[in-house]
């Protein structure tokens, strides 16, 4: 008889587990849909639980959120096997969809986003996935900032930078760290089971990384300061 | 001329079109169906399944399409678009967006045939579906006229048409690219096609681009060049099957049979679900002896094509060989009846491949008795019409006729092939080795060269009409010759020459252009991509006086 790999799940338990996965997915992007439209109905004077509604509404951002990314890295996002799709975007297009998928959450928030950016630039990436980083950036600094967001795309030197700009406390110093960590392509020294934002940073310093030009591969940095003196999640694409 | 389509065009009036749903989960259907109507949208139909979306596609004419991909058992949303392209139920306007659950493979495999006009990845939220129909949108604007030039296969315009449009939409600017690559190709100018990729690849490193190269390269009869950039393009992107279908050309080229089978088998385990490259597969495995495979590959062409426009008889009677070869001639009668009843109405040469199929199959199991019986049935298949099959199914009709003791018929066959083809010195080789290998070398010697002259004659004298300017001659010559040589593709491009020649002297006339264009359609369908072809439409196209064309409306009206 040939020998059985216990430790390894069989096909069939993977394609259940991706069938599942994708279940809660759509289930939770129609809890998040039909959060959004209670919301956009509701008004902060007439419906009591107006705060605790958008405040659901984070919370299943942040589930669908952490799921994506969970099932991008499940399909091996960073790695020659993920299919990965470049494509001629125009900023004014990145920015917009970044923009209607904030737009709920932070009217219901009283939270104001800027968007700077010169809408004809073209620029060469995976649209799905920077379109899901940055939203998610977003959606992180609608959790810390005081009631300020700023969005901005600019070309400088030959790569595109993306900046996510806050006006709250900014980013304590562990996250700044792990931030720096990533940079010098050491091992990034996040600890997942007690850094919420680990998945999140690592997920969007894996789809940096893969997009590559020329010798150069994208990357993310935190910083405080920036235009409004809060965090800074700067994402740069080659 | 076509007016330029620029970046900016007017916002498009998204609440009076009419829309398609196609989900099988209901909460999706209503996910989406709130999206469309918070853009306004007040038409919108929804399907659960492929079937139930082909049944109002083929009563209602939808201007956006929104397809899960993934539509549970049945045809999947792929299969839907592409039977929904095939039987011209889509609208050349018409958006169709394929939905699925994850980043698709599809999305980055490159050359389907039939291509969405975006993949979205669900959740799909308002602001994503508008910027992306949108942009869909506005594509279809920028390449209607190329599109409209392609389908008149007018292949020059066509590009000609994508340069002025690179010039106003920037962003569209590699798709364009891209297209007139693809248009190049299309017009036997592989130079032209190349310095496009190039053009590409000096912007961005796109994996079609450098696979397009390859391919020129492949083409070329550069099989080793072909063979290392197609890897280094799996290489960079796994996903990419089309460099795998293409990598095994390649490896077939240089007669690497075993190799061709391995890469054909790692792209099939990616994407099983493709009817050509199953029986890619199972032909590959066919000529290598490795049954068992050939066998998988076959019956998982015929099960995939059950919901697909794509599906061939081919699988058929690639299985029917296999049956041959593992002895059981009875199933393989079976799978032969099958073709027959399938494909007869779009194949019309079925039952002659059938029944070449059953040959080999009693040939290949040592029952001669029965081969001879099913070669003189050919014969008289054969006796029965005036048109002939293909080429390759000549040859191979030749073949087995000369194996199983038939010889009138086959001579004929190859004769007819080589006056088809008289200046073809591959193809020439190819009929004489079938002569050697029946023990008629000498005669088959003699037969090539008086088919070969006679072809010659007949072309050179419509030549030489046309050279003396005695054009309506010509014409009339060149019209006897395609009635004797129906299939002689430089017979047929000099026939359409020739009207050309005869319309640019002494005036259009509709007749003469039709005309015209039956003789290129037909070599087209020979063989594509030959840049004769190309010129001669494209010369065509500019003889059609506009000008009268007007006046004439201005008369009736």
């Amino acid at each position: 008889m040939t020998p059985v790999d216990d430790t390894a799940p069989s096909q069939d338990l993977l394609l259940f587990l991706a069938s599942t996965a994708h279940d809660m997915k759509n289930s939770i992007s129609v809890l998040s849909g039909t959060l959004e439209r209670l919301l956009v109905d509701a008004a902060p004077g007439t419906e009591a639980a107006y705060p605790q509604m958008a405040q659901m509404l984070y919370q299943t951002r942040r589930l669908n959120d952490n799921l994506m990314q969970l099932l991008a890295l499940y399909k091996r996002v960073g790695t020659p096997e993920y299919p990965f799709d470049v494509q001629p975007i125009e900023a004014g297009q990145l920015s917009d969809q970044v923009v209607s998928l904030g737009r709920v959450l932070l009217d219901a928030k009283g939270i104001a986003l800027e968007v700077a950016l010169e809408r004809d630039l073209i620029w060469h990436l995976d649209e799905d996935l920077i379109v899901g980083v940055v939203s998610h950036a977003v959606n992180n600094a609608a959790h810390y900032t005081r009631d300020r967001i700023r969005l901005a795309l600019t070309a400088v030197d030959g790569l595109l930078e993306i900046r996510v700009e806050d006006n709250g406390a900014g980013y304590p110093q562990a996250l700044l760290d792990a931030g720096a960590a990533g940079l010098s392509d050491v091992a990034s020294g996040i600890d997942f089971r007690t850094n919420s934002a680990g998945l999140g940073l690592y997920f969007s310093r894996e789809v940096a990384r893969m997009h590559r030009h020329r010798g150069r591969h994208g990357a993310v940095r935190l910083e405080n300061g920036g235009a409004l003196g809060g965090g800074c999640f700067i994402l740069s694409l080659p | 001329m076509n007016a330029l389509v620029k970046s900016k065009s007017e916002p498009i009036d998204w609440a009076g079109k009419n829309y398609l749903v196609v989900d099988d989960f209901i909460g999706v259907r209503q996910l989406l169906r709130e999206s469309l109507r918070s853009l306004g949208a007040r038409n919108i139909d929804q399907a659960a399944s492929g079937g139930e979306a082909i049944g109002l596609l083929a009563k209602i004419r939808y201007d956006v399409v929104l397809c899960d991909f993934n539509l549970g058992d049945g045809k999947n949303g792929q299969q839907v678009l592409e039977e929904a392209r095939v039987r011209n139920l889509l609208l050349p306007s018409s958006v169709w967006m394929m939905v699925s659950a994850e980043k698709s493979v599809e999305s980055v495999m490159g050359a389907a045939e039939h291509q969405p006009d975006a993949y979205l990845v669900k959740p799909i939220t308002e602001g994503v579906l508008l910027t992306r129909l949108n942009r869909a949108w506005h594509r279809k604007q920028v390449f209607r006229p190329i599109d409209q030039a392609y389908a008149e296969k007018d292949y020059l315009r066509a590009a000609r048409l994508c340069d002025t449009q690179i010039e106003a939409n920037r962003v569209h600017e590699v798709e364009l690219l891209r297209m007139k690559a693809r248009l190049m190709e299309k017009s036997g100018e592989p130079d032209k096609a190349r310095e496009a990729y190039e053009r590409v690849l000096a912007q961005r490193e796109y994996q079609w681009a450098r696979a397009g190269l390859a391919k020129i390269r492949l083409a070329n009869g550069e099989f080793e060049q072909a063979r290392q950039m197609f890897q280094g393009v799996i290489a960079e992107n796994r996903y990419y099957i089309d460099a795998y279908d293409q990598l095994a050309l390649a490896w077939q080229g240089m007669g690497k049979l075993e190799e061709a089978c391995s890469v054909l088998e790692r792209a099939a385990k990616l994407s099983p679900n493709s009817v050509p490259r199953q029986r890619n597969l199972g032909q590959v495995c066919l000529k290598l002896g490795n049954v068992g495979m050939a066998e998988k590959a076959f019956r998982k062409c015929i099960a995939i094509g059950e919901y697909s426009v794509r599906r061939t008889p081919d699988a058929y009677l690639g299985l029917a060989r296999v049956c041959g070869l593992k002895n059981d001639p009875k199933e393989a009668q079976v799978l032969l009846q099958a073709a027959q009843r399938e494909f007869g109405e779009q194949h019309p040469d079925i039952d002659l491949r059938a029944k070449i199929t059953e040959g080999l199959v009693y040939h290949e199991s040592g029952d001669y008795r029965r081969a001879r019986k099913a070669g003189d049935e050919l014969e008289a298949l054969l006796g029965s019409r005036e048109e002939r099959p293909d080429t390759a199914t000549c040859l191979e009709m030749a073949t087995l006729l000369f194996a199983v003791g038939v010889k009138e018929a086959p001579v004929e066959l190859l004769c007819y092939v080589i006056r088809n083809n008289h200046d073809n010195a591959l193809l020439l080789d190819e009929v004489q080795a079938i002569f050697d290998k029946a023990r008629l070398s000498d005669e088959g010697g003699d037969l090539i060269r008086s088919s070969k002259k006679e072809a010659a004659d007949l072309m050179n004298q419509g030549v030489l009409l046309w050279k003396t300017g005695k054009l309506k001659e010509a014409v009339d010559w060149m019209r006897g010759a395609r009635a004797k040589l129906p299939n002689n593709q430089r017979i047929l491009f000099n026939a359409a020459q020739v009207l050309v020649s005869h319309m640019r002297e002494r005036g259009y006339e509709e007749s003469l252009a039709l005309e015209a264009h039956e003789v290129l359609a037909h070599v087209d369908r020979l063989q594509p991509g030959q840049q004769r072809f190309a010129q001669l439409m494209e010369q065509l196209a500019e003889l059609v006086p506009k000008a009268t064309e007007e006046a004439a409306v201005d008369t009736k009206a």
